[in-house]
C-alpha cells in the first residue's frame, strides 16, 4: 500500500469516525428521551457502538489491500 | 376504554419514532462503509451552514445574534505543521543537547579559572 493510500485511507477512517460517533450520539439520545426516561446509558451505548462501527470499517478497509479474493484467485 | 388505549398510543408512537429516527440513518448511508461515511460527511459540510443562515433568518435573529467572522484556519495544516515541528525538533534534539552541554561546561570553566 502506497503512503498516498494509506494517508487517504486514514483519513477516511476519522471522517467515519466522526459521523458514527455523532449518529450514535443522536440515535442515543433519541432512545434515551423516548423510552429510558432521559438517563445517560443509552447515550453511551449508542455513542460507543458507532465509536466501535468505525473501528471496525477502518480495520476492513486497511486489511482489504492484502485481501486476495476470490475473483482475483480464480484468475 | 380511552384509559386502556392511551399508554398504547404513545407505545406505538414512541416505537413509530424511534424506528424512524432508525431508518432515516441506515437510508443515508450514515450506518455503512468509511467511503459512505466520508461522502456523508462531506454532503452535511456543504449543506449545513446555509441551512444554518436560512433558518436564522427564518427566526430573525439576524440581529440578535452576533456575525460569524470568517477565520481562514485550517485544521488539517496547523496539525500537519505541528507534526512537522515536532519531528525536526526530535531529530535536532541530541545535536542541541551536546550544544548546550558543551557551553554549559565551558561557561563553568570559565567560572572556575
Amino acid at each position: 500500500m502506497s503512503e498516498k493510500e494509506l494517508g487517504k485511507k486514514l483519513d477516511r477512517c476519522l471522517a467515519d469516525g466522526v459521523v458514527k460517533l455523532g449518529t450514535g450520539l443522536g440515535l442515543g439520545i433519541v432512545f434515551s428521551v423516548l423510552f429510558f426516561k432521559r438517563r445517560t446509558w443509552p447515550i453511551t451505548l449508542f455513542s460507543g457502538a458507532g465509536l466501535g462501527m468505525a473501528y471496525a470499517n477502518c480495520q476492513h478497509d486497511l486489511r482489504s489491500h492484502y485481501l486476495l479474493h476470490t475473483s482475483e484467485q480464480e484468475q | 376504554m380511552a384509559s386502556r388505549i392511551w399508554p398504547l398510543v404513545k407505545l406505538v408512537s414512541k416505537v413509530t419514532i424511534a424506528g424512524g429516527a432508525v431508518y432515516v440513518t441506515y437510508d443515508s448511508g450514515l450506518l455503512g462503509s468509511s467511503e459512505q461515511g466520508s461522502v456523508v460527511l462531506e454532503k452535511a459540510k456543504v449543506a449545513v451552514p446555509p441551512a444554518l443562515e436560512e433558518w436564522i433568518k427564518y427566526f430573525g435573529l439576524e440581529a440578535q445574534l452576533p456575525t460569524m467572522p470568517k477565520i481562514e484556519f485550517s485544521p488539517i495544516n496547523s496539525w500537519n505543521t505541528g507534526v512537522r515541528w515536532t519531528i525536526s525538533s526530535l531529530s535536532e534534539a541530541p545535536t542541541r543537547a551536546s550544544e548546550y552541554t558543551s557551553q554549559g561546561l565551558q561557561y563553568v570553566k570559565d567560572l572556575i579559572k
